[in-house]
Order: structure tokens, then sequence, then C-alpha cells
């Protein structure tokens, strides 16, 4: 079993048919196109996308339905052609793709990218950067502070 | 900002080296051709965002407080309806078998 170093999770070993391949590489990391995804029990829904060809490069993401559970997926033609699916016409979250928001953790809060989450094709693993077509969702859509604090 | 009207098939020009072409006008979408010198980047104003986003995200740094975020997705009130096991484990069916 192929076994990689990185930063965050020290060695890990993975199976090569788990890998998730971007073929174009995301925006602003576009050599880096072979993926894990790491979950824990602990860290649910968090799912960590750590690079395999670059130890420090790991994307903390959370699936978009966690996130805003009416989102839907418009996928232009491109991107659903460099994801493998040319032959659907509209992939539905959780039965042909798996779709997570890039997390950024900033100053005034965390935010979530989902006018171009990842989306990636269950069954070859193939995925990309979807930039959603006529969509009114944000790069920087704000996670909502926890419920205890907006009470007390 | 300038304004022009301009039918497909019309160029406008953008100094002496850009060249901008209506090449095809839809209902809701028009299609334009692009000449420019190579040194010249040429993308879509979605994807600067999405490259800066995720240049912010990745130098944040992967063990950057996700705790905290794991509170902001369970105790979200909008989250909870699809929080469900069954809606996580179907979003993490891979394709194994």
């Amino acid at each position: 079993m192929p076994s990689f170093d990185t930063k965050s999770f020290g060695r890990i070993a993975f199976e090569t048919r788990d890998t998730i391949e971007f073929p174009r590489g995301l925006p602003g990391f576009e050599d880096r196109r072979r993926f894990v995804a790491i979950r824990q029990e602990r860290a649910r829904p968090l799912v960590f996308l750590q690079s395999l060809e670059d130890p420090g490069l790991c994307f903390i993401t959370a699936p978009v339905l966690a996130v805003d559970p009416r989102f839907r997926l418009k996928m232009s033609e491109e991107d659903r052609e460099a994801a493998d699916l040319s032959s659907v016409r509209r992939p539905r979250i959780g039965k042909d793709v798996w779709a997570l928001g890039v997390i950024s953790v900033r100053e005034t809060g965390p935010t979530v990218n989902l006018l171009a989450p990842l989306v990636i094709n269950l069954r070859s693993l193939r995925a990309v950067q979807a930039v959603m077509r006529d969509s009114a969702y944000s790069h920087r859509h704000a996670l909502p502070e926890p419920a205890e604090a907006v009470c007390s | 900002m300038l304004m022009m009207s301009r039918r497909a098939g019309e160029t406008i020009l953008i100094g002496d080296r850009i060249e901008i072409v209506i090449a095809h006008i839809g209902r809701s979408r028009v299609k334009v051709g692009i000449r420019a010198p190579r040194d010249t980047p040429v993308i879509a104003r979605e994807l600067k965002l999405v490259r800066e986003e995720n240049r912010a995200a990745a130098g944040a740094g992967p063990v950057a407080d996700w705790g905290g975020l794991l509170a902001r997705l369970e105790t979200s009130p909008q989250v909870s309806a699809a929080l469900t096991d069954k809606d996580i484990a179907r979003q993490e069916a891979a394709p194994k078998n």
C-alpha cells in the first residue's frame, strides 16, 4: 500500500484506487492533481483533502449540503467533462458526485466557497473545482456562529 | 465605465493588441472571442476569485482551528436537516466494491 508523508497527519497510507484526481488541478494550484480525502470520526462532517504531491497542502472542506441543505449543483459542460460526467446532464449530490466546499479560516470568521465546490465523481474519483453557473452562491459564504453564542 | 452596444460579429479594440469579438448572442449568454498577446492572461472573473480563495484556504494551514468549525456546522439550524447520518453516508459512499 503506498504511503505519503504529510505535514498535518504524519505518514498516511492509502489505496491507489482511493486517489482523487483533478485533471486540471485547482485554480491557484494547477499542478496539484492527486489528492486523498481524509475523514476522522471526531471531525465529522469535515473532510480534509490532502495533496499527494505537496505534504503541506491540505484543504479543509465540508459537504456543501452540510452548509446549505438546499444547495443546487449547476455545472458547465466543460466542468462535467473534466470530472468524467459528460453523459450525466444533472449530476446528483450523493448519487453521482460528492460536492465539497473549501473552507477558509479568516480573522472575521470562517467562510466556505459555495461558488466553486469541489465536485468528485463517485464512480471514477475524477474531480473538478466547478464554478457554478447562473448562481447566487458566494465564494465567501459565512459559516454561522454556533447557536449558543447567538442565544446568550 | 464605458458602455458600447455591439451586434454579433462586431469587434471592439482595446489598445493595439487586444481584440474582442462578439461571436454569438444567445438568450441569456454571449459568446465572446478574445485575441490578446500571450503574456496577457485572460480568465473569467470568478476564476480569479476562486484562485485567491484557494490560496487563502491553503495558506491558513491545515491544522487551523477545525474544532471551532465543527461547532458551526453542527449547531447551525439550517444544517441540522441535511446532517442526518444517512445523508452523510450517502455523500461518503465511495465506490469501493
